[in-house]
């Protein structure tokens, strides 16, 4: 993850006074930033109440939702990512964080599949790499 | 000093960004949506797999049929409501959280065609990448200010277990 108070992030200039001001680095291009042709159009479908596949009746192992860490996402993000999805306190969702980029993962909720599914959609959503696996 | 983002006493939020940052957001933002819609490789970050393990293949595929129509179209929504406010001075919440939406997607996107790896060096200034990755850092400032802001209204201390 990174620390985008770290140097290296893009330039914010005075603005007389009256305010920073986000801008852009000079010499930045607007050229394409993604290719790609638009010809197909996806259906308007939004998962409702869930999005578990194939209940996994047999068995009652909790499942675990992990997140990994990545070289992108923003540690202020991630945190509060945590906060917001999972309602945990500062603290926690900060610890879970600096677990992910100190140890490369970790666990930051559990449940049933269906459930563990949902967690993982939500991580997804906000584009955080989380997986699933049931607990050993 | 006025932060360069903040939330009005109305609910609203103010940005103070730079008239030319603001096309550069929009400019971006109108080339993502062709690329979700066509799957481009350069998107794959945005699909993160749910079961990685081998032997969950199975799940993995019916995982992605269920939710990669919804992601494209949430993320392809949020970066129309960017295009279509990166002018206003001033956002309503629901705006502004899918400003979030499109500028953390932009930025997986340029991380991604980038190759950023953890604790990466800026390129050198006669590197060809060094504008996009000029574009990618920019939009890692404007998140943080963004999420900066949003932090700061949800309690500290958490919600009540099991309430979301």
């Amino acid at each position: 993850m990174r620390d985008p108070t770290e140097a290296g992030a893009a330039g914010r200039e005075s603005d007389g006074g009256s305010g920073r001001r986000i801008t852009v680095p000079a010499g930045t291009a607007t050229g394409p930033a993604v290719p790609g042709p638009a010809d197909t159009v996806p259906a308007e479908t939004v998962p409702a109440g869930g999005v578990a596949v194939d209940e996994d009746v047999s068995t009652e192992r909790p499942w675990l939702v992990i997140v990994w860490n990545d070289p992108i996402n923003l540690m202020s993000f991630v945190t509060y990512v945590f906060q917001k999805l999972f309602g945990y306190s500062k603290e926690k969702a900060t610890k879970l964080m600096l677990d992910v980029h100190h140890k490369g993962r970790a666990v930051v909720s559990s449940g049933t599949r269906e459930r563990a599914e949902l967690d993982v959609y939500r991580l997804h959503e906000h584009g955080l790499w989380a997986t699933m696996e049931p607990s050993t | 000093m006025t932060a360069p983002i903040r939330r009005r006493r109305d609910g609203r939020y103010v940005l103070h960004i730079d008239p030319k940052a603001r096309l550069v957001l929009a400019d971006l933002a109108r080339q993502l949506p062709p690329a979700l819609e066509a799957q481009d490789p350069m998107v794959r970050r945005l699909f993160p797999p749910a079961y990685a393990a081998d032997d969950q293949a199975g799940a993995e595929r019916s995982y992605r049929a269920l939710v990669d129509d919804a992601l494209v179209n949430r993320h392809r929504r949020a970066l129309e409501v960017l295009v279509a406010t990166a002018d206003a001075d001033t956002l309503s919440a629901e705006e502004f959280a899918d400003w979030l939406d499109a500028v953390g997607a932009l930025r997986l996107v340029l991380g991604t065609r980038l190759d950023v790896v953890e604790d990466m060096d800026p390129p050198a200034p006669d590197d060809p990448r060094g504008a996009e990755y000029g574009l990618y850092e920019f939009l890692g400032e404007l998140q943080h200010l963004m999420v900066e802001v949003l932090a700061a209204e949800l309690p500290e201390e958490g919600r009540p277990e099991g309430a979301w």
